[in-house]
């Protein structure tokens, strides 16, 4: 599911043994299904999606066929969105700030240690990719309120004396939000790590470097092109994201998510959705471009 | 003097920062254990609680939400939606997706990498913005009396747009693997492209086809944001489902539902490993 899996394998693939040449409309019959779904159900809806932001939104109708920029105005101008956008990109940038430290951690002690942990590490790491973000949600919902676990279990340890309650509050979206994308971090982080052989810390050690300025100085500058990467995929994860937030966090937390599923089922005001959708999908398209340059950045250099 | 110093303080620090780390490094996985467990465990445990609200202490245990799920239609016929769009989202998928690694591994593409990042875009678009361009472009469409707005078929494409890229990925890698004299044996043997397919090639990938299968069997099952833009009421998933009774208000119920959509998870990812631990067992005879 990462970048790094995806430009590798680009760059291997091409040197592959090529058979049947000759016959080169076989190969279209078979990416044909694939391209059909890409093309019909997301790069039609795409463009569509983008003509229908630049449509008329009167009367309450759906949309009136027409054109102008009015929604994208809207959208700067308008302190609610504009706080909405500005509270998207920081809460998704302390989110992934937060998963790409935790991961880094987690993904370091999985390849230190034996292969057994490592399964188990990895089994770990699995669980929020797996589980249904709903069912995290849920979990989280059962935790932070006043009757909840968390309330309940330090009342009984004796540490507080009254209920409190940490829900819908900007920390628990956060603990929520960094929950959801620290598998991404985790897992682009430990096939960076895969790939440095581990006797390079043992050479540092042997040169009397202590593990923490091994770390500063082979470590972590082998692993910098890896951060930024998991760093940028965390961040189109957690904008993407908005049932976590505004399920966890406060009902003035507004994502551009939430917004957009406002926009579309509650107002039905489509244009101003999809002007929504674009900058969403804008956000995402330069996030992803950032990487490849990354990425291509560090394959010249190893090359 | 002060070089003596320094030279006292390097070999503490050599000596003292191990036993730091390490007790830090157990500090930091017992974290982590907690803060990945913290959801799962609350969730199983509350499903089996007899009362009616959600609230800590639990005093009463009871499997009563379990009967209460498997008792309501409206909550079985959203678990057999979600089954059954899982089911198509897998066939799709898997068909789409592997047919595309196949091309890409054995045939020369002009603008392969524009093909490529074609192909893998949608897995990283956000599914708020999938299921907003699918419901816009295919909501209103009709063939005959047939509506796709609101229809199982329409979700398991729109789930496609997620799971046909994972698959396409995981088998691409896959497919590197073999070892494709055998395939050039067996196209010298007489044997037809296809034929050798079936019989050669996907014994020797079953492992990434099950894999990718079930993971596209799981992504569709757990998604809830473009299945809640593209379904009604007889159609909505459990996530979808879900989703909307936390907005109104959480009984056990919720996590019963959750209990269940994780043990499928759960189910699948054991088929995965069986399977893998089998074919490995084979190699090794």
């Amino acid at each position: 599911m990462t970048l790094a899996q995806t430009d590798s394998s680009i760059s291997e693939a091409t040197d592959v043994p090529v058979r049947a040449s000759r016959k080169p409309v076989v190969p279209w019959f078979l990416i044909a299904p694939a391209l059909v779904i890409v093309l019909v159900f997301f790069g039609l809806p795409t463009l569509q999606m983008a003509r229908m932001s630049f449509n008329l939104h009167v009367d309450q109708r759906l949309y009136v066929p027409g054109f102008t920029f009015e929604h994208y105005r809207t959208l700067f101008t308008n302190p609610l969105f504009s706080k909405a956008i500005w509270t998207t990109v920081q809460l998704a940038l302390v989110a992934s700030f937060f998963s790409v430290a935790i991961g880094y951690t987690f993904a370091i002690l999985a390849w230190l240690k034996p292969a057994r942990w490592r399964l188990l590490f990895v089994g770990l790491a699995l669980c929020p990719l797996l589980i249904s973000e709903i069912a995290i949600i849920f979990g989280w919902w059962m935790f932070f309120p006043k009757n909840g676990l968390l309330s309940q279990a330090l009342l009984s340890a004796g540490l507080i004396t009254d209920k409190f309650s940490l829900m819908y509050t900007e920390f628990a979206a956060f603990v929520g939000l960094v929950y959801v994308t620290l598998p991404y971090a985790f897992f682009i982080l430990l096939s960076v790590l895969d790939g440095i052989d581990e006797q390079i810390l043992e050479s540092s050690a042997d040169l009397g470097a202590p593990p923490l300025v091994t770390f500063r100085e082979v470590l972590f500058p082998l692993t910098r092109t890896g951060l930024l990467v998991a760093f940028s995929q965390s961040f189109i994860w957690a904008m993407g994201t908005y049932a976590t937030p505004s399920a966890l966090g406060p009902d003035t937390l507004w994502t551009m998510g939430f917004l957009i599923q406002e926009q579309m089922l509650g107002k039905h005001n489509w244009p101003l959705a999809s002007a929504f959708s674009m900058l969403l999908v804008i956000g995402v398209a330069a996030a992803m471009l950032l990487t490849r340059s990354l990425m291509s950045k560090r394959s010249a250099f190893h090359v | 003097m002060s070089e003596i110093n320094l030279a006292r303080q390097a070999t503490l620090q050599q000596r003292l920062e191990p036993r730091v780390l390490r007790v830090l490094s157990w500090a930091f996985t017992g974290f982590l254990v907690l803060y990945i467990l913290i959801p799962v465990l609350i969730t199983l445990v509350m499903s089996f609680n007899n009362a009616a609200m959600i609230r800590f202490p639990i005093t009463d245990w009871s499997v009563r939400w379990y009967a209460d799920f498997f008792g309501s239609t409206q909550w079985m016929d959203a678990l057999i939606n979600s089954i059954v769009i899982a089911l198509g989202t897998t066939a799709i998928s898997t068909t789409a997706g592997i047919l595309a690694a196949w091309a890409f591994e054995r045939y020369q593409i002009p603008f392969r990498t524009f093909w490529y990042m074609l192909i893998m875009m949608p897995l990283f678009m956000p599914g708020v913005v999938l299921g907003l361009g699918v419901a816009i472009a295919f909501g209103g469409v009709q063939l005959g009396s047939y509506s796709f707005y609101g229809s199982r078929e329409l979700v398991m494409i729109a789930h496609s747009l997620w799971a046909m890229p994972l698959v396409f990925m995981l088998m691409e890698a896959t497919f590197r693997t073999v070892d494709y004299r055998v395939v050039e044996a067996s196209y010298d043997l007489g044997g037809r492209p296809i034929g050798s397919f079936f019989e050669i090639v996907v014994p020797m990938v079953s492992t990434g086809i099950i894999s990718s299968a079930l993971f596209a069997f799981v992504i569709s099952l757990n998604e809830f944001v473009m299945a809640l833009f593209l379904t009604d009421r007889d159609t909505q998933t459990l996530p979808v489902l879900m989703w909307l009774s936390l907005r109104s208000a959480g009984t056990p119920r919720l996590a019963v539902a959750s209990v269940i959509l994780a043990l499928t998870v759960f189910v699948c990812m054991s088929v995965i490993m069986l399977w893998y631990a089998r074919q490995l067992r084979k190699v090794a005879r």
